[in-house]
């Protein structure tokens, strides 16, 4: 029961990382590292790569790393009740 | 190492020959797993249409994938990236949502589909609100409005490719357009899903090479990644910031896009499918996983950086106020074939020359692999959803069987027939529309987003709400295709009717889908509030069976 509880927080909160993700990747948090392109000076590599490409990689990896916790948490352990119906 | 200019001849072997053997080959191995994957089949209709619920990891994640690419993403999202630079990378984001959404949505949907019966997803939703005619129809109607478009794009993308294997060849489209679908309906015809499945498993792997082979080519050809980068950072300011040159991409979009353009491409009759025929939980959580690494990489890393480099090598040209593709480039979404095709046989020889022709065959292995897919799960539709209510309700299985393979084949001969005629006549309506409507197709799709959600965690709506809901979604997104300005285009000018008016706005802020969906919510939640609940002991019972309680 208390395990039960204990994924179902954590469920909610890689969803939650998962979606602020989005929001962060390709929605308005982009505006965080975009640059301006009439402008000289802006930031427009990190370490010679294109900042928004940098960002992009980034974000995806926190996905993949919400995506791979949430198999370890819940994907393994649901399984164990199908193993007839192969 | 540099990069040669189009038209420099290229060492090595005759590339037409060498692309005749590769596709053969490569056709010869469909044929083959069709066969073998008929042999092992059962006559039963759920061994034609799920392959008797029995796909393990491998089959059932390359079929999803496969069907998921289609030559989109090989030729048609790296051109976007060429077009609009590092803005539209932010599309790989949208692959971890897919997989999320098999991860969260697909167990529910095969548990309970393995404990009914169900093959197509109108089985499940009018099983579960109930089976009115209206809901039937309209879930069909969805399911049909995303798949033709995309078996007709598939099968032109075929004649396309074959111009470019076999550029000398004035038959060459009409000839690579009936070969592709030639082969698609006999594999098809024979192995049911089996069949689809086996050889999207050969068709995913060809895909993913070749997304990651192209991207190491360029990247080998320009020195490594130092010189990939310092050849990317030649790219215009514009190309290095959003809402990218064409001002299209805002955030908003880019972020309503991955959401919905992931969710559309998942609700969709075919994936539905491949989520019932998994043999168990594990194998659809595991997809899910597999789905979310290894397809972004092969964007990200794959096929997006070859149009990077392209963009910096071939940038763009302003024409008449207009953005055009590089000369050398012809079209945008060319980009991808004319850098490899240009630099491999350079840097390899006769090795590279192969190469090129196994990445041809590997375009050719997306559009193959959506086309099956669509074009089996178009006569699920037809067959379960309409004939088997409709037309003959009392039919046996074999009957149902033979209608279902007819449905492929009449659907074959109409895009086949639809695209020879656009080919001929570059103004014939009829297939400039359903081009148009292919970029609606997902919206579609993602009317069957709301229900799918009620159904599987909220369980508050009602019928009536999710027919009137389905509809008003599907009204929503044709409002933003060239339908309605066809329509209305006779009292008036063209492109600038009310409904031109009311939708651009909104078109160049949001995801087609994300608007219908918004729409569809809120007329579904609305209608729900004032109408018949459904049965709390059968909706009690579903969910059980759903959730797991019942195995």
């Amino acid at each position: 029961m208390v395990r039960a509880v204990k994924a179902k927080r954590s469920g909610r909160i890689l969803f939650a990382v998962f979606v602020l993700a989005l929001v962060m990747g390709p929605g308005p948090g982009i505006w965080l590292v975009n640059p301006d392109p009439g402008d000289p000076e802006a930031r427009r590599f990190l370490f010679g790569v294109p900042i928004v490409y940098a960002w992009a990689v980034f974000w995806l990896a926190v996905q993949g790393v919400c995506i791979v916790l949430a198999f370890a948490g819940g994907g393994r352990g649901e399984s164990a009740g199908e193993g007839g119906d192969s | 190492m540099k990069f040669v200019l189009f038209g420099e001849t290229a060492p090595g072997p005759d590339f037409g020959s060498v692309a005749l053997v590769v596709l053969g080959l490569y056709l010869a191995a469909l044929l083959t797993l069709g066969i073998v994957a008929w042999r092992r089949g059962r006559t039963s209709e759920e061994d034609y249409y799920l392959a008797g619920r029995g796909q393990g990891v491998l089959v059932s994640i390359m079929t999803i994938m496969a069907t998921f690419f289609s030559s989109g993403a090989m030729l048609g999202v790296p051109g976007f990236v060429y077009k609009e630079g590092v803005a539209f990378t932010l599309f790989a984001l949208n692959l971890p949502c897919a997989g999320a959404v098999i991860h969260l949505f697909g167990s529910k949907i095969r548990r309970l589909g393995r404990s009914r019966g169900y093959v197509t997803q109108g089985d499940m939703i009018a099983g579960y609100y109930g089976d009115t005619a209206p809901m039937r129809l309209l879930v069909a109607l969805i399911g049909f409005l995303y798949v033709l478009p995309y078996v007709i794009m598939q099968i032109k993308s075929g004649g396309y490719l074959a111009q470019v294997m076999f550029p000398g060849n004035p038959d060459a489209f009409a000839r690579g357009a009936m070969i592709l679908s030639g082969v698609t309906i006999v594999y098809v015809l024979i192995g049911g899903m089996r069949s689809v499945a086996w050889t999207d498993v050969l068709q995913g792997f060809l895909l993913i090479g070749g997304m990651i082979l192209a991207a190491v080519a360029t990247v080998v050809t320009l020195g490594g990644l130092g010189g990939f980068f310092a050849k990317v950072r030649e790219i215009d300011p514009e190309g290095l910031a959003l809402p990218g040159p064409s001002g299209v991409y805002t955030p908003w979009k880019l972020m309503t896009i991955c959401v919905f353009a992931s969710i559309g491409s998942l609700v969709q009759p075919a994936q539905w499918m491949r989520m019932y025929s998994a043999r168990n939980e594990q194998v659809l959580k595991r997809g899910a996983l597999i789905f979310s690494i290894i397809l972004p990489l092969c964007f990200l890393f794959g096929v997006m950086l070859v149009a990077l480099a392209g963009r910096a090598i071939y940038p763009p040209e302003m024409m008449d106020g207009k953005m055009v593709a590089h000369p050398h480039v012809g079209e945008f979404d060319q980009i991808v074939i004319v850098m490899v095709k240009e630099q491999l046989p350079v840097m390899l020889g006769g090795l590279g020359t192969v190469l090129v022709a196994v990445l041809l065959v590997a375009v050719l292995a997306a559009s193959m692999s959506t086309a099956d897919s669509n074009l089996h799960a178009l006569s699920a539709v037809v067959t379960r959803d309409v004939y088997d209510r409709f037309v003959r309700p009392r039919a046996s299985e074999t009957e149902r069987a033979w209608v279902g393979r007819a449905v492929i084949v009449l659907a074959t001969l109409l895009a086949l027939w639809l695209v020879r005629a656009g080919q001929t006549n570059e103004n014939f309506a009829p297939l400039k529309m359903i081009a148009s409507l292919m970029f609606a197709a997902i919206g579609f799709s993602c009317q069957l987003l709301p229900v799918t959600i009620d159904m599987l965690y909220l369980r508050r709506g009602t019928r009536a709400g999710a027919v009137a809901g389905m509809a008003a979604g599907i009204v929503a997104v044709f409002l933003f295709t060239p339908f309605p300005d066809l329509l209305i285009e006779k009292f008036g000018e063209a492109g600038k009717t009310p409904v031109a008016d009311a939708v651009n706005p909104l078109k160049s802020l949001f995801d087609i889908g994300f608007t219908g969906f918004v729409v569809n919510a809120a007329v579904f939640a609305l209608v729900s509030v004032f109408t018949q609940k459904l049965d709390r002991d059968r909706v009690a019972a579903l969910a059980k069976e759903m959730d797991g309680g019942v195995q």
